[in-house]
């Protein structure tokens, strides 16, 4: 499994919806339930499932899901 | 997240709070919320926490940073809401007002008594307004050692000026306030566990989620604590439990508890941790898969054991399964499965008291022995809201049933039997003194106990010098000991009729004519409150029908049923008269 299949896993649980489909310029705007409270879960279940840690800077810096699935990608080279 | 349970109770809170958007529910407990930092994730898992424990709370989530504002605006929601209870959580950070270097003895006072007197503010507004239980987190201090190791050298220091206002904050905290100590558990899992400077600049909140189950835990057990739901008691097995080896195959002499032996040692220290506990009043049982003879050798014979035969309430050796065993345990004792706590190193027996006996707190005993003390500790089982001085005389008064069971086995006329206790009762009115035991006892039976009304001491303060009510006690004490204050009753004069608004009794002393005693006490005080009616309500509960025709056997009329409470009534004018063999000491 490739990470954007594993992060599209992760946003499925987190989100409690199989539907989801996600893409490189995805954003909090397109998804209904994603807010502050969700984005941090959804960050929390992402380092708990690929085993890194983000800084603050790069929790700020990642506008889409494009970006997150970089930074992932670059962490667990 | 290296903390797996509190990402897997995160997820879990959060899939309960998204099924709940779809269902509208009332519930009977009402729960504020008020924090500086940010409290969503907390009034997340506190939701579900509370649902897992059968308890569906409707939960008020205060404004980000908005202690103050939502406690002084009179107009707030919060009041509308009327919290049963408020739980506030502060942060260091709220504090503006540190001392300065080289400040006086003097400034740092008046600093630390500006936080402590704008919470004591903030309790006092919220005790006006409702009825409410506060239960407030004491201030979590930072790991920031500016003087190094200096920082706790220096009243001004900013450690040091922490420390201050968390004592302070008890010191000062009334009836109505619970302090609940995070700065305590912080320690346990380390301060550069607890706080996350990310998530703090990022999403404000104040700790770490990580950490998450250990912050909301507490204030779980104190909720659970004014419902009334506590546990009382710790069973344990013995082989490989309480001494390494398995006495039956060792011997009494092979078992491992020698002092100069590490296996031995941490037995050991096991058992004196178990001692120190049974002083506080936990309720020790044991339940072991032997012979009871064979049980019980190592308490009589070696003398390296650290716990006696006395300090075990209920001793149950046999060869049944422990489903069956723990049940008799909690009959025996008369007290609730649910005040079980279950602690053996087999993970087969604890899988079948979690599958069997879902209501029994099972400890997960690790494998090694010298860790035991530590995860029972940090399980934590009894929290209780205060320590009484019958808490930490229960356990004798167990073991001088036992006496008493002796004792009656030679009788045969059960009247005679109790002449032969001497038993000695004197009933009062409620005066301060005994308000927090009176409050105790209706708040922690369940069965004997008429309507199951819990409340705060804050209520019964009220009803202690309301006109229009009676709180009424009994102490009693018999040949062999002293029980304390065992019966709690309130009535509620409306015009002629006295109501039984609560009438409660401790287990401990069924069958002894103490009810007889209290109702002769509440007819007469009826009469002098000018009532020509008693009246009397049952409110069936799963716990309580013991007293279901308890009414009825004192001669009250039925009167009504409704929604299955049944409701009845006395003539205060009808003969009453009881021998129930209990000299009164004095009456008022």
């Amino acid at each position: 499994m490739n990470v954007k299949e594993k992060l599209q896993n992760v946003f499925r649980d987190v989100f409690d919806d199989e539907s989801i489909v996600i893409s490189e310029g995805m954003t909090a705007a397109d998804i209904e339930d994603w807010d502050s409270l969700m984005h941090m879960n959804l960050i929390l279940n992402i380092e708990q499932e690929f085993g890194i840690e983000f800084t603050t800077n790069e929790i700020m810096k990642a506008n889409n899901v494009g970006e997150f699935i970089e930074m992932i990608e670059g962490k667990i080279a | 997240m290296k903390n797996n349970n509190s990402l897997l109770l995160l997820n879990e809170a959060r899939k309960y709070a998204k099924q709940l958007k779809n269902v509208t529910t009332t519930s009977e407990t009402k729960i504020a919320v008020l924090g500086t930092a940010s409290i969503q994730h907390f009034v997340m898992v506190l939701r579900y926490l509370l649902h897992v424990e059968g308890i569906d709370a409707d939960i008020y989530e205060g404004e980000y940073d908005g202690i103050a504002m939502e406690v002084l605006n009179s107009d707030s929601a919060l009041y509308q809401f009327k919290p049963e209870y408020v739980i506030i959580l502060p942060h260091y950070l709220e504090i503006r007002d540190f001392p300065q270097l080289m400040d006086s003895k003097e400034q740092i006072e008046e600093k630390k008594y500006n936080t402590v007197k704008f919470y004591e503010m903030v309790w006092s507004k919220l005790a006006n307004a409702n009825r409410s239980q506060i239960i407030q987190a004491n201030i979590v201090i930072p790991p920031e050692h500016i003087l190094g190791n200096l920082e706790g050298q220096y009243s001004f220091s900013k450690t040091q000026f922490l420390r201050k206002i968390n004592e302070t904050l008890v010191e000062k905290s009334p009836e109505n306030v619970s302090i609940v100590d995070l700065d305590l558990i912080s320690n346990y899992i380390g301060k550069y566990q607890w706080f996350d400077y990310s998530g703090y600049f990022l999403h404000k909140t104040g700790f770490n989620m990580t950490c998450i189950d250990a912050v909301v835990k507490p204030f779980v057990q104190q909720i659970l604590a004014f419902k009334g739901k506590t546990r009382k008691c710790l069973v344990l097995d013995l082989d490989n439990t309480l001494w390494g080896g398995v006495v039956g195959d060792d011997g009494v002499e092979g078992i491992q508890l020698d002092p100069n032996n590490a296996i031995g040692e941490a037995y050991r220290y096991f058992q004196k941790y178990l001692l120190e506990l049974k002083k506080r009043g936990v309720i020790l049982a044991v339940c072991s898969k032997n012979d009871e003879t064979t049980a019980k050798e190592p308490f009589e014979k070696n003398s390296n054991m650290i716990l006696s035969f006395d300090d075990i309430s209920c001793f149950i050796a046999n060869w049944d399964d422990k489903a069956t065993n723990l049940k008799r345990i909690a009959e025996q004792l008369n007290i609730g499965i649910d005040s079980l706590v279950f602690f053996d190193d087999n993970p087969a027996e604890r899988d079948i008291i979690e599958k069997y006996l879902p209501e029994v707190f099972v400890i997960n005993v690790p494998q090694d022995p010298a860790l035991y003390v530590q995860q029972l500790d940090k399980e934590s089982p009894f929290e209780w809201l205060q320590l009484t001085k019958e808490d930490t005389l229960r356990s004798v008064s167990y073991v001088q049933n036992r006496k008493r069971d002796e004792l009656s086995k030679n009788f045969v006329d059960y009247d005679e039997y109790l002449k032969a206790l001497q038993m000695k009762g004197n009933i009062t009115l409620l005066t301060a003194n005994k308000a927090e035991r009176f409050t105790q006892l209706l708040n922690k039976s369940n069965q004997f106990n008429l309507r199951t009304q819990r409340y705060t001491i804050a209520e019964i303060n009220n009803k202690m010098s309301d006109g229009n009510f009676r709180c009424l006690c009994i102490d009693l004490s018999d040949k062999y000991s002293s029980y304390g204050l065992i019966s709690s009753v309130i009535l509620e004069k409306k015009n002629k009729d006295c109501f039984i608004e609560s009438w409660v009794m401790s287990c401990r002393v069924l069958k002894r004519n103490v009810e007889y005693l209290m109702f002769m006490k509440i007819i007469e005080t009826a009469k002098e409150m000018g009532c020509t009616t008693v009246r009397g309500e049952y409110i069936p509960t799963k716990k309580n029908s013991m007293v279901s025709s308890l009414f009825e056997s004192l001669g009250f009329a039925f009167v009504k049923e409704k929604d299955e409470c049944k409701e009845y009534s006395f003539d205060v004018e009808t003969n009453v008269e009881y021998s129930t063999f209990i000299e009164i000491e004095k009456g008022e």
